[in-house]
């Protein structure tokens, strides 16, 4: 067979390739280095300004980066915790097992702006449900438009929502796990809390990983329940890096200079992602 | 110290897993509990373990009642006949996990882990993980892991059912030289198999069980030589003790139209009548004079060959101690040494033996 029919049947699969994922971060560079805005669209060559304004010159990056870290990290463990907690609970034949399992899915199943929507009409400060509650103890949380609450709001909501995949990642790990080590643990005689710690919990190390690492890699694009709820609001306080480059790149139209924020996000997050899988398997899988 | 159990009944469907199991164990002696598959022996270990219900009975140990003490309190070893470890450990880390359980600290613990690997022939293997071993060391672990607590009562489930036959002839030496070095006098030691061999060369005491009841018990030899009725002697005989129907007419028995003769000393108390007749395989011979059989299957087995014979409607397998070839349908003549015949009535039970019965 001689070389160019290779080439003619890899040609489908590779123009994919270069349409959809290639030509995209390509350009994306390209457009990084270029100031490409409303007043002046167009690619012209500007070096590496929009790095350097970047590096030096953009606090509010910075802060929505290390924002969106602790939101992040945040909501994950929590979804995490309870998520395993559900799993764990229906892990066991309990009497409505399959109506329980069903029911920890829903609110993964409801689409996550509209829920927000009715997220922000309960927590409305003046006409929500939830301050009407805590009205009846003379106390009106400003739940949207304090820093430090408006930030908890952010993480009720997150962790509300994504809670069910994490229970159906650790619940399908559950199931799949072999029954013979926990008859083994009982008759070495270990606790049932002895025996979560020093079976189950090792057992599920790699499936707890990979769940985590998913739903890191979600939520580090929080930019809906934000974008709904807050607005990045009050000021800057529930702002993260998505919703700062959305307001760069499709309010301000700084198309250039969004270019780079985009791309020394997408570094970052490779980088950091990639260290914290590592350090994930070295402290669950290696050290037992 | 002694661990009784009292009108054991389990019955989850239609089917007995246990039938008022009444038993005795007593420390310091070893029990094998023989039965065919899903004869309830794994059930009763279980129940005894902790680790099954039951509908009604009670377990007694040491005076105590057993069966309110949760599983992981109650101080017993089991070993399975399905490898079981833990797949996330290395073999230190799970012979070492019973002990750690009972916070035993390291000095204590390392010493104890490194004896009971040394027990069981693993030196040089404590840090690989479980499914980098055989089988065979699998089962060694497990083992070890039983041993390194000291339970008061040890319980192994068929350990050597899953091995192939040279290992399982080699770990079943090393068992009974670490059960007679390790668990002289404070144990319970409650061992089960489908394997009359395995039980009679174990020693101990043998409990023979069959859809849930206990149908004997008693010392091995007596077990082999008097089994009360022909479930036993099916249970307890490999291959199973021939058993024809028959008649006894003035001083003859009869086991077909063509086969017949004299009834033997030891059975002169015998009325007239039909009887159950009981003959094992090897207690059958080739001799010209004998009672012509057509030959079915010869199968070699080792060193010796197992005939299955048939005359009319007569079958009866046949185990010579020597390997021969047979071709299907040879003709031949056998002879069956009648000093060694049982008689059984027609329920079943045992009448006459050909050993000194109690």
């Amino acid at each position: 067979m001689n070389f160019r029919h290779k080439f003619v049947f890899l040609l489908p699969g590779l123009l994919i390739l270069i349409g959809i994922l290639i030509f995209p971060i390509v350009f994306t560079v390209r457009l990084s280095l270029s100031s490409w805005d409303s007043f002046f669209p167009g690619l012209d060559f500007i070096g590496l300004d929009n790095y350097i304004r970047l590096f030096t010159d953009d606090k509010r990056f910075w802060e929505s980066f290390f924002r969106l870290s602790f939101l992040s990290v945040t909501t994950v463990l929590l979804q995490y915790i309870i998520g395993f907690s559900l799993a764990l609970i229906v892990w066991k034949d309990i009497i409505f097992q399959r109506f329980f399992r069903v029911l920890f899915l829903i609110p993964m199943m409801t689409t996550p702006v509209i829920m927000t929507v009715i997220w922000r009409t309960f927590f409305h400060e003046s006409l929500g449900p939830v301050n009407d509650f805590f009205s009846l103890f003379g106390v009106t949380p400003l739940w949207l438009s304090d820093e430090t609450l408006a930030k908890v709001t952010v993480i009720i909501v997150e962790v509300w929502q994504w809670t069910p995949f994490m229970f159906l990642l650790l619940l399908a790990g559950l199931l799949s796990l072999p029954k013979e080590p926990f008859l083994a643990a009982a008759i070495d005689g270990a606790s049932p809390i002895r025996k979560f710690i020093y079976v189950t919990f090792p057992l599920m190390a790699p499936i707890s990983i990979g769940a985590i690492i998913i739903r890191l890699i979600e939520a580090s694009k929080i930019m809906d329940t934000v974008y709904v709820l807050t607005s990045g609001g009050p000021g800057t306080a529930t702002e993260t890096s998505s919703f700062y480059i959305f307001i760069k790149g499709l309010r301000e139209f700084q198309m250039g200079y969004s270019a780079a924020l985009s791309f020394t996000y997408l570094i970052i997050m490779i980088i950091s992602l990639t260290i914290i899988a590592k350090l994930l398997v070295k402290l669950l899988i290696n050290n037992n | 110290m002694e661990l009784v159990t009292d009108n054991l009944t389990f019955k989850p469907e239609n089917e007995y897993f246990l039938n008022q199991v009444s038993l005795e164990f007593q420390a310091g002696k070893l029990y094998t509990i023989l039965g065919r598959t899903l004869s309830g022996k794994t059930s009763l270990l279980k129940t005894i373990a902790g680790l099954q219900p039951i509908d009604s009975g009670s377990i007694t140990f040491e005076g105590k009642d057993f069966g309110s003490i949760q599983v992981w309190k109650r101080n017993v070893a089991m070993v399975y006949q399905q490898f079981i470890n833990y797949p996330h450990l290395n073999v230190f880390d799970n012979i070492a996990f019973p002990l750690k359980q009972r916070k035993i600290k390291p000095p204590e613990l390392v010493n104890k882990v490194s004896s009971a690997i040394r027990k069981v022939g693993l030196d040089g293997f404590e840090k690989r993980k479980i499914h980098e071993l055989s089988g065979g060391q699998q089962q060694r672990v497990a083992l070890a892991r039983s041993l390194v607590k000291k339970a008061k009562i040890l319980l192994l489930d068929e350990p050597l059912v899953n091995l192939d036959y040279k290992l399982r002839e080699d770990l079943r030496d090393e068992f009974k030289n670490i059960f007679s070095s390790d668990f002289s006098t404070n144990s319970i030691l409650i061992y089960s198999s489908t394997d009359p061999l395995e039980a009679m060369q174990l020693n101990g005491d043998i409990i023979v069980i069959d859809e849930g009841r206990i149908l004997q018990s008693g010392i091995a030899k007596d077990v082999f030589e008097n089994p009360s009725n022909i479930r036993v002697s099916e249970v307890t005989n490999d291959p199973a003790m021939n058993i024809f129907n028959g008649t006894i007419e003035s001083n003859k028995i009869f086991l077909n139209e063509n086969i017949r003769f004299d009834v033997p000393v030891h059975l002169k108390a015998i009325q007239a009548g039909s009887y159950h007749f009981g003959i094992r395989a090897s207690d059958m011979f080739l001799d010209t004079k004998g009672f012509d059989f057509n030959v079915e299957i010869a199968e070699i087995s080792g060193s010796e060959t197992y005939l299955h014979l048939n005359q009319d409607e007569l079958n009866v397998v046949l185990l010579l101690e020597e390997v021969k070839n047979f071709n299907d349908q040879d003709n031949i003549k056998i002879n069956f040494n009648l000093k060694k015949l049982y008689v059984f009535d027609e329920k079943g039970d045992l009448l006459f033996s050909p050993f000194n019965m109690n």
